[in-house]
């Protein structure tokens, strides 16, 4: 029997091969996109998953109270894991991970790399295979240095890369590595990444001891690994006894709380500040998800339009099939295995498809994902193959099964099929869909041109950062000598050497406990008298550095708008700082966005000298490491041309040292790449929901005249224009989509004003958008409908009325 | 008597008005009769024809075939009923376009769960009788009228019914395939086959033992010519 029907659809789909086209091609296209953004959410989803103790892994964060404010920070002191180890019983060992940038050194060459300074349990708690190397104790020293694969590949090539020497600066030394062991580099869904790895054990060259045993200085995210018969909640029960007995009377009660974050949870958690690496919207992933699965769903509508608008065709055989003794449930059984064979053409080609645009897709959202061999994902396809069975296949086979023999084989039944409210529900829905695709995806667009066109209170244009890598004491100087060089270049407009470059946001952030006993902060950067020419801010009062005063030097400071606003300073020129900050207000910038645009812009402090600033400040945080940073500005043209330019400047001043550049419009368009992201895959979802939706108009449409044919060959022999049949048919889609739209735009302005949200500084919704969308749709379906009808319009009707 | 029709009416109603297809109709039916059923188009053959075969339902009336009574089986009885008993021919063949010569006639035994080894046998035997083994693996298209008015045949007495019910079977036939098809059910009859058809051509009716003439739903002494 099963072989029958599987014999009978196979002879079905091969005589109506154009209409088995569209079915299993729309679906096959469906499938594979739906699958390729599954597999970007499920790698969002599954970040550090590949530890084989996962379930067991934890990072503590803490939760301190201090006067009237929270802070919440997921960077813990050093002491913390030592104390969770000797305190806690459930715990099973921890790992202190503590992210530095320091300069490493070979021979004359000198880099910026992302060095992790870990406890030695690292390689037992985590699933970071040791390569080569003294794989049973790859930390054992201080002296020891694990290589990332591609870290020894960058500083020996292919010479083994165990045993050689690198120097590092750590603090204010420079101190000599050997390469123990090569560890595979983290996979790119890992919340712990590195190039470099060494041991807690250099911890005394970077701070004192008082600060390493200092409950209130924090610097190292500390992983925690339970045991395997305790749980979470059972440990941080004990974590204030923890604290209490930790701080004695300094222990305020309920002000310093400890608490254990899965592992798995760290990526996609944003409610707690990022930590070494940064963390995901899981917003971004709900949206790709639901537009995935949007896709999948319009395909699948499109599948039971066709299958109900071409049951026509298939009216006869159930007919004959009642006659012939088969019972419904036989004949749902056989169209729903009709639905099924249709599925696993669709799913196989959509997976072939799938694969063949996973290059072009990973380059477009610019991720390293691959699909994965296991059963998870077989049984995953599997469950697709199924649910769009059932969701495609059901109705259709419903309706077919229905079919009254009689009249059916008497000819009596129109090629109809399906109630007409679900076709038309079925068309409105796709184009809905459709609909508030596009304009998502025109406003994303605009939102996204917005980020890289809004005036930023700076010229971003032209400008290349060169970064020294070196400490402040050795880079100034040659940052200077740099600058000299460059400015005998008459393609060179301006230079600025600064502790910090517009690509290196946020800046030192710096607090203090006003007289009110409130807790402040702001943005701080050292830059040089040329900053705010470079740049080409714009000043509102005052003045900005200058040079020839020396006093300007020590004791003066340049702020922005919103520091006066925040501190709510009357004739801010000649005022000192606030709270015990020393320097005197020179000059007050107009507010310029050095950070992202998805904030407001924050008070800033800009001065020439660190030290007035730095020994006043209680809280110093910094995302990036402070080094020299040259940041250039030229006059025009084509900046890659112009990178040798500033090379053979830097090799005149530094000529053993490698040259890097950054350029400023790249870095910061960087920031936006999830929104990008998000806006590619939106664009190209809602243009393969509009390519479907097509497909299935168009076959509807030529179901529908062929049901029509005979009406339309009365009209045209009584006289009717082909114009008019066009319209007559035309007009009944026309306000489907127009009822489309009407569900299609509030969607898509409820969608588009809560992902704004996020957003500082955003576009306006604009209606014409929403009337382009809608207006769009219509003309595409118009135009498929329009060529369909002409051509029946305007075929003789003799024809159509002869074979009746 | 394998059925029996009692006062059976049909009817439809269209914008208040009931039309009656069928109007206080009676009929008994032996084992082995060969009833022809005549008249216009419209007076109620193909409805008569869809009754009986259990295709279509009656508004009133009481049916009984082989002494149970139809008009209180569940659908359920009725289909099985239909699927054991009763083969149908139809004017347009109405073959599956997608099935060959030999998968038509095997379908009706597949939907009574015959089991393969012995679908094969009978499915070989009819084909042997009708004389087109030849054109078992051959699509219904790749057939001529009469042809495929064979295979429907065959394909109604594959599951060995009580009753043949053939409604205007030689309509799409020339002459000489609708002697051959008319010959053919003589022969079955003769061998025992119970057959009723519906007919306009007055030389196909004389192939019946017995001749019925139906006008707007009811029986009638005097054919209208």
């Amino acid at each position: 029997m099963i072989r029958n029907y599987l014999k009978i659809a196979w002879r079905s789909l091969m005589r109506y091969k154009g209409y088995t086209f569209v079915k299993v091609s729309g679906l096959a296209v469906g499938v594979s996109c739906c699958l390729l953004i599954l597999l970007f959410v499920r790698s969002e989803w599954s970040y550090d998953a590949f530890h084989t103790q996962s379930d067991r892994l934890y990072r503590a964060w803490q939760d301190e109270a201090f006067q009237d404010q929270r802070f919440i920070n997921v960077i813990t002191p050093l002491i913390l894991g030592p104390t969770l180890e000797a305190d806690i019983p459930e715990v099973e060992q921890t790992c202190r991970v503590m992210s530095l940038r320091p300069i490493v050194t070979l021979g004359a060459n000198r880099f910026t790399e992302a060095v992790l300074m870990v406890d030695p349990s690292f390689f037992d708690l985590f699933d970071f295979p040791v390569l080569r190397g003294n794989t049973a104790a790859p930390l054992a020293g201080p002296g020891s240095l694990v290589l990332s694969e591609s870290a020894a590949r960058k500083y020996f090539g292919d010479a083994g890369a165990v045993g050689q020497d690198l120097e590092m600066d750590l603090g204010d030394e420079q101190r000599r590595f050997t390469v123990s062991a090569v560890v595979a580099d983290a996979p790119q869904a890992s919340s712990i990444q590195y190039e470099m790895l060494i041991s807690y054990a250099n911890a005394g060259t970077l701070m004192p001891q008082q600060a390493r045993d200092n409950w209130f200085n924090v610097n190292t995210e500390t992983y925690v690994l339970l045991r395997e018969d305790a749980t979470a909640e059972a440990a941080s029960a004990k974590f204030p006894a923890m604290m209490r007995k930790a701080l004695g009377e300094d222990y305020p009660e309920g002000g310093f709380d400890i608490y254990l974050q899965p592992i798995t949870d760290i990526h996609l958690n944003n409610s707690l500040p990022a930590g070494n690496q940064p963390v995901s919207d899981p917003k971004y992933s709900y949206i790709l998800a639901s537009v995935g699965l949007i896709i999948l769903l319009v395909a699948c509508a499109n599948f039971v339009l066709l299958s109900v608008g071409h049951s026509g065709n298939r009216a006869r055989e159930v007919g004959v099939r009642k006659v012939l003794g088969a019972r419904r449930r036989e004949l749902i059984r056989q169209f729903l295995g009709e639905a099924f064979l249709v599925t696993c053409m669709a799913v196989l080609l959509g997976l072939g498809l799938a694969l063949l645009l996973l290059r072009p897709f990973n380059n477009l959202i610019v991720r390293d994902l691959d699909f994965p061999a296991d059963w998870g994902f077989a049984g995953f396809c599997l469950v697709l193959t199924l649910a769009v069975t059932l969701l495609s296949g059901f109705y259709p086979a419903l309706v077919l099964s229905r079919f009254n023999p009689a009249r059916v084989l008497k000819g009596l039944m129109a090629a109809a099929g399906g109630s007409a409210l679900l076709r038309k529900g079925l068309v409105v829905a796709q184009f809905a869909a459709s609909i508030a695709l596009i304009i998502c995806s025109v406003f994303i667009g605009q939102q996204i041109r917005y980020f890289q066109e809004k005036d930023l209170g700076y010229e971003r244009e032209h400008l290349i950062v060169v970064p020294t890598n070196m400490g402040r004491q050795e880079g100034i100087p040659l940052a200077e000598r740099y600058r000299t060089a460059l400015l005998s270049h008459p393609e060179v407009a301006n230079v600025s050497v600064d502790l910090y470059s517009f690509a290196e946001t946020p800046w030192i952030t710096m607090g203090f406990t006003d007289e009110q006993n409130a807790y402040q902060s702001f943005q701080y950067n050292l830059v040089d008298p040329y900053f705010v020419e470079t740049m080409k801010l714009r000043i509102k009062e005052g003045r900005s550095f200058d040079p020839q005063v020396t006093s300007d030097r020590a004791g003066a400071a340049v702020v922005n708008e919103a520091f006066v606003r925040q501190f709510g300073l009357q004739e801010p020129i000649g005022q000192k700082l606030p709270g015990r900050f020393p320097p005197r207000i020179i000059g007050v910038l107009e507010d310029f966005n050095y950070e992202s645009l998805h904030s407001p812009v924050t008070p800033l402090v800009l001065t020439l000298q660190p030290d007035s600033m730095m020994r006043y400040t209680e809280n110093v945080g910094m995302a990036f490491s402070p080094q020299p940073r040259v940041t250039v500005r030229l006059k025009g043209g084509s900046l890659v041309g112009q990178v040798d330019l500033l090379k053979t400047a830097w090799a005149s001043v530094a000529p053993d040292q490698d040259f890097e550049h950054t350029f400023l419009d790249e870095s910061l368009a960087a920031r936006y790449q999830a929104e990008r992201r998000t806006g590619t895959i939106v664009k190209v979802a809602s243009a393969l929901a509009v390519f479907i939706a097509v497909l299935g108009l168009f076959a509807l449409v030529t179901l529908t005249l062929a049901r029509r044919r005979k009406e339309i060959g009365i009209r045209r022999v009584l006289g009717a224009p082909a114009s008019s049949i066009v319209r007559l048919i035309s007009m009944d889609y026309a306000r489907l989509i127009g009822l489309a739209s009407l569900i299609a735009i509030p969607l898509a302005w409820w969608f588009m004003r809560s992902w704004l949200r996020d957003f500082a500084y955003t576009i306006e919704l604009h209606w014409w958008v929403f009337l382009l969308g809608a207006l769009g749709a219509l003309a595409i379906a118009l135009l498929t409908i329009g060529v369909q009808s002409a051509r029946t319009a305007l075929s003789n009707p003799v024809n159509s009325l002869r074979t009746e | 008597m394998l059925l029996k029709l009692e006062n059976i009416y049909k009817w439809v109603n269209q914008g208040g008005n009931r039309t009656f297809l069928l109007k206080h109709l009676d009929l008994e039916i032996d084992e082995g009769e060969f009833v022809s059923v005549m008249g216009p188009s419209g007076s109620g053959k193909s409805t008569l024809l869809n009754v009986i075969g259990l295709l279509d339902g009656f508004d009133e009336g009481d049916y009984y075939f082989q002494g149970e009574a139809v008009h209180q089986m569940r659908d359920k009885e009725r289909a099985r009923l239909q699927k054991e008993h009763i083969g149908f021919i139809f004017q347009a063949y109405h073959l599956i376009d997608e099935l060959t010569v030999y998968e038509n006639i095997e379908t009706p035994l597949l939907y009574q769960k015959v089991k393969s080894s012995e679908r094969k046998a009978l499915v070989g035997d009819i084909l042997d009788r009708f004389n087109i083994v030849g054109k078992k693996d051959l699509f219904p298209s790749q057939l001529s009228g009469g042809q495929q008015q064979l295979v429907g045949v065959a394909r109604a007495l594959i599951s060995r019914p009580k009753i043949l019910l053939a409604d205007e079977p030689t309509g799409n036939l020339n002459s000489r395939q609708s002697r051959e098809i008319m010959e053919l059910f003589k022969e079955l009859n003769r061998e025992g086959m119970t057959i009723v058809q519906a007919t306009h051509s007055e030389f196909n009716a004389s192939y019946g033992t017995r001749i019925l003439h139906l006008l707007d739903g009811s029986w009638t002494d005097t054919p209208e010519l």
